[in-house]
């Protein structure tokens, strides 16, 4: 194969590639966003050490980058008699990492809450669970929405990272298809459509939620 | 983990960082040339160059940046350019990175208000001379802090040419770790090496910005 290079297999083999990438990057998201909850409350308990435990694995996680992470737990958990398969461990990896993104979006969103909205809600008597259900978790999903589906976009495409670490997704494909045919610009272009048309649907999807979601009173697009 | 690690493979580790050195810095100041670029030709080139600059912003921050990478790195070769692997790499972070500085600088803009550019009309200043005046040092002043975040992303991102066999710091944990057979302690320094160069860089930007903040 030489010129074009992109004969229905290929296609099919690439598009096999971006449904194991998003799904990847969809349980990775699910995953991240209960872990990244638990982490925004630590971010803000009354005690010391515990806020400090979550400065640092934000700023480790933020500070250090994905594939040197996910070069560290596919070597070391073998070595601690973990053995997971790739997905598993891809998913772990992916995980952890956009959970530090999570947390810091969510914790935003609760230091831009007025100070009034949590005034009121006590002085109304909720408990603090009925709180956070009805006052303080709605409008940390309508602060931070834009952020949380910026992350999510980042997700997508980080999957791409995994590939180095010979997860097979849509990236590791058009690399053995490449190296095999040589046809470099279709196949890379093709699969750059196809993380664009991901990303761009995750973009679109998102903000369609948003004015979904839009409240009077907490209009504009920042609110 | 033994300490002894450290001692013994120090020099691999100063060559690999020295790379990786060497790969941030190439495509930081590309990054920052060609997003000056960007931004210019959308701020003055009419309706076509602006819907172009802003298409290509869309793509390179919808795709991943290894495909840019493998793009260069497997096709220069192909059109008669066989650049140096770390060459093809920090060509492929320019490309990436130069679209967000360009957005960057953009919102900056923006954030000028429009008066100025009244006031500065009607004390007489023509219009290379407001932009050399009064936009573009307020441009750079307030894009300081979110220039170092990319920064930061583009260093993080060189670990990426591992891919591409430059042998920068991950490149060689991972060598390492497959010559010696230790799990983890080759990337545990490499982890603290790239903590420590993100601690640096942002205490750089962080510095910068409050010497040029009130002038």
């Amino acid at each position: 194969m030489t010129q074009g290079g992109l004969d229905i297999p290929t296609l099919v083999i690439l598009l096999k590639g971006a449904g194991v990438s998003l799904g990847l990057a969809c349980a990775a998201i699910a995953c991240a966003t209960v872990l990244a909850v638990l982490l925004t409350a630590l971010a803000f308990s009354r005690l010391l050490p515990v806020r400090l435990f979550y400065r640092l694995y934000i700023y480790v996680i933020r500070g250090t980058p994905l594939l040197v992470l996910a070069m560290l737990i596919f070597y070391a958990l073998p070595a601690f008699d973990l053995r997971t398969g790739p997905y598993l461990a891809a998913v772990v990896v992916l995980a952890i990492y956009v959970a530090a993104l999570f947390a810091e979006v969510f914790r935003g969103g609760v230091l831009a809450i007025p100070r009034p909205q949590w005034e009121s809600a006590k002085s109304l008597g909720l408990p603090p669970g009925a709180m956070l259900r009805k006052v303080i978790g709605p409008l940390v999903l309508r602060y931070t929405l834009p952020s949380y589906v910026n992350v999510c976009v980042m997700a997508v495409k980080a999957t791409s990272v995994l590939s180095i670490i010979s997860v097979w997704e849509l990236t590791l494909a058009s690399r053995e298809i490449i190296e095999r045919t040589l046809a470099v610009f279709t196949i890379l272009g093709t699969a750059g459509a196809f993380y664009f048309v991901m990303c761009l649907g995750i973009d679109r999807a998102g903000r369609r939620l948003e004015q979904r979601l839009a409240l009077r009173g907490f209009g504009g697009e920042h609110a | 983990m033994r300490w002894t690690w450290v001692t013994t493979y120090g020099s691999t580790y100063l060559d690999a960082l020295g790379w990786t050195l060497l790969a941030a810095l190439l495509a930081s100041a590309g990054s920052m040339f060609w997003g000056c670029v960007l931004f210019l030709i959308r701020l003055m080139g009419g309706r076509a160059a602006a819907l172009g600059v802003g298409g290509y912003v869309q793509v390179f921050r919808n795709t991943p940046v290894l495909l840019p990478i493998y793009v260069i790195y497997f096709g220069f070769p192909l059109v008669g350019l066989p650049w140096p692997a770390l060459a093809c790499g920090a060509l492929a972070l320019v490309l990436q990175n130069g679209a967000y500085v360009s957005e960057i600088l953009r919102g900056s803009f923006r954030a000028i208000d429009r008066v100025q550019f009244d006031a500065a009309k009607s004390v007489g200043l023509s219009p290379w001379q407001t932009f050399r005046k009064i936009t573009l040092p307020q441009v750079l002043v307030h894009s300081i802090p979110s220039l170092g975040n990319q920064v930061v992303a583009l260093i993080k991102d060189t670990s990426l040419l591992s891919a591409i066999a430059v042998t920068e710091l991950t490149m060689q944990a991972k060598l390492l770790t497959e010559r010696t057979g230790a799990a983890y302690e080759a990337f545990m320094v490499v982890a603290a090496l790239y903590l420590v160069l993100v601690f640096a860089t942002e205490a750089l930007f962080r510095t910068a910005h409050r010497a040029v903040r009130w002038r």
